[in-house]
């Protein structure tokens, strides 16, 4: 059974699904099925509250298909928190560079029908 | 295992064409034969990349390809790795000549999607990206490829020019290649004032997509002597895997399918990056090819764009890169790049590329992966 349901219902609730190895303790996006560290699969779930800084991003003048609506916007890789993870989403309102410098706090607010949804802390 | 070699090699002209994908990947696979000098019934099996044949209405290309070269009966399969499809074809043509299943195999990646539009191929492409995360969150391959040069640009010194010096020099390679997508030399005023498509990347930082075809023989050695004819020798080939998402990676100023891809390549072949006179590169954005030239040892991490900006990697550079124009110039039908790039390393070592040939040129690399390199293959070529 796929955990993205479970993984989109967390993040709708601002927080992000985690799985952490039973063995070694290394901490994963809730879809993996291994261990990348030690090819474990004896996990538990944890839920990360969704705040954390961004790594990266770019702003996303020429949109896709289905984000017509939203251009221009970023589209951002953050760290979580105090956490050795990252995501992606989206995050709305971006017009330039200096609107999300590297580092910049943000939090998943909600998955939409699209992806995780970001906004500025 | 056996010492496999590259007999010839042919290739259809990159850009918008008018031919259907069977059309044209039949084209590039009689133009490798031909080249080669061999019958098609001395192929002993197929070896066909492709991502998109469902876009021109062509699927389970082998048996077609085959058919129409008289060989029907020649077992062929069809092989997707994104846009590293068709490095990972050759390396299937390899493999299986170097155990000894077959004397003589042909490899074509071909590719036609300029017919459907920017809109529907830039969301088909969006489909190679681990794409829960990313193509439905909202990243095109331009917008994961500028989140790479966000990160380089942040993490060491170098500049938005500096990338745009990659597709100076690349539009520089394909002018002088008659089969290139585009044929017209650029400025970097011409990148930096082109539409933003993605912050930092501009509308020349990007490779078009393209139409094409492209083809070898691949055989054993004794084969190619008995052919007696001009062949190159596969000295080295590796291939690697990367997270498939981005965020999945410590690092984004790096490609680790790259690395190790490039590792295996260089034991294989018993050299190091610093015994490569040229290589093929896969620059689908200029930023890509700045990481590429670091990740395959040919300048220390950091140091790539501003070695582009000097020149370093020019043609007949201290080490030429992409002398075919690249993906950028000469153009990127995903397919078909793979082998296209190992069309150009053959053309370089047995005098067939006119005048952007690499001076003395004896070992040529090449290096095409899937999606963000999620996938990469690297294969090193020798004149004999």
């Amino acid at each position: 059974m796929s955990a993205k349901p479970e993984f989109i219902e967390a993040a709708k609730a601002g927080n992000v699904l985690a799985r952490k190895c039973t063995k070694c303790n290394d901490l994963h996006l809730a879809t993996v099925y291994f261990c990348k560290k030690c090819g474990s699969k004896e996990f538990e779930d944890s839920i990360l509250k969704g705040t954390g800084k961004v790594v990266t991003y770019t702003i996303m003048t020429v949109p896709p298909a289905g984000f017509e609506d939203l251009s221009p916007y970023a589209w951002v890789v953050m760290e979580l928190g105090d956490y050795d993870l990252r995501i992606s989403g989206f995050l709305a309102n971006i017009q330039k560079p200096g609107d999300l410098p590297i580092g910049a706090a943000v939090k998943v607010v909600d998955f939409d029908d699209r992806g995780i949804v970001l906004e500025k802390l | 295992m056996e010492k496999v070699c590259v007999l010839g090699a042919g290739s259809t002209k990159y850009g918008k064409l008018e031919d259907s994908i069977s059309d044209i990947t039949i084209q590039a696979s009689v133009g490798a034969i031909e080249n080669a000098g061999i019958e098609p019934k001395e192929i002993q099996a197929g070896y066909i990349s492709n991502v998109f044949g469902v876009a021109d209405k062509q699927v389970h290309l082998g048996p077609v390809v085959m058919s129409n070269l008289g060989i029907s009966e020649c077992p062929s399969l069809s092989i997707e790795s994104a846009c590293g499809s068709g490095s990972v074809s050759f390396r299937e043509g390899f493999a299986n000549v170097a155990a000894g299943f077959y004397d003589a195999v042909l490899v074509t990646g071909t590719e036609k999607v300029t017919h459907t539009g920017t809109d529907w191929t830039t969301t088909y492409f969006s489909y190679c990206s681990d794409f829960f995360y990313e193509g439905q969150a909202g990243a095109s391959f331009p917008g994961l490829f500028a989140s790479m040069a966000r990160a380089y640009l942040h993490e060491f010194d170098a500049t938005e020019e500096d990338l745009a010096s990659v597709a100076v020099k690349n539009h520089e390679n394909g002018f002088l290649n008659p089969k290139a997508h585009f044929r017209k030399k650029i400025t970097i005023d011409d990148v930096m004032n082109s539409a933003v498509v993605a912050s930092p990347l501009k509308l020349y930082d990007c490779c078009p997509f393209s139409d094409g075809a492209s083809s070898v023989i691949l055989c054993n050695e004794k084969f190619a002597k008995e052919h007696s004819k001009d062949y190159v020798k596969v000295i080295g080939s590796g291939r690697g895997g990367s997270p498939a998402a981005l965020q999945g990676r410590e690092h984004l100023t790096t490609i680790p399918s790259t690395k190790i891809a490039a590792e295996a390549a260089y034991k294989m072949a018993g050299i190091t990056s610093k015994n490569v006179d040229f290589a093929e590169v896969h620059d689908c954005f200029t930023v890509a090819e700045v990481v590429d030239t670091e990740d395959l040892g040919f300048f220390e991490k950091g140091t790539g764009a501003t070695a582009a900006q000097n020149g370093e990697t020019k043609l007949n550079g201290s080490i030429s890169i992409n002398p075919s124009g690249g993906l950028k110039s000469k153009g990127h039908p995903i397919g078909a790049t793979g082998v296209g790039q190992i069309v150009e390393v053959f053309e370089q070592l047995t005098g067939q590329s006119g005048e952007r040939t690499v001076n003395d040129a004896k070992i040529g690399l090449t290096q095409n992966f899937g999606a963000t390199g999620a996938s990469c293959a690297v294969h090193i070529f020798q004149s004999v």
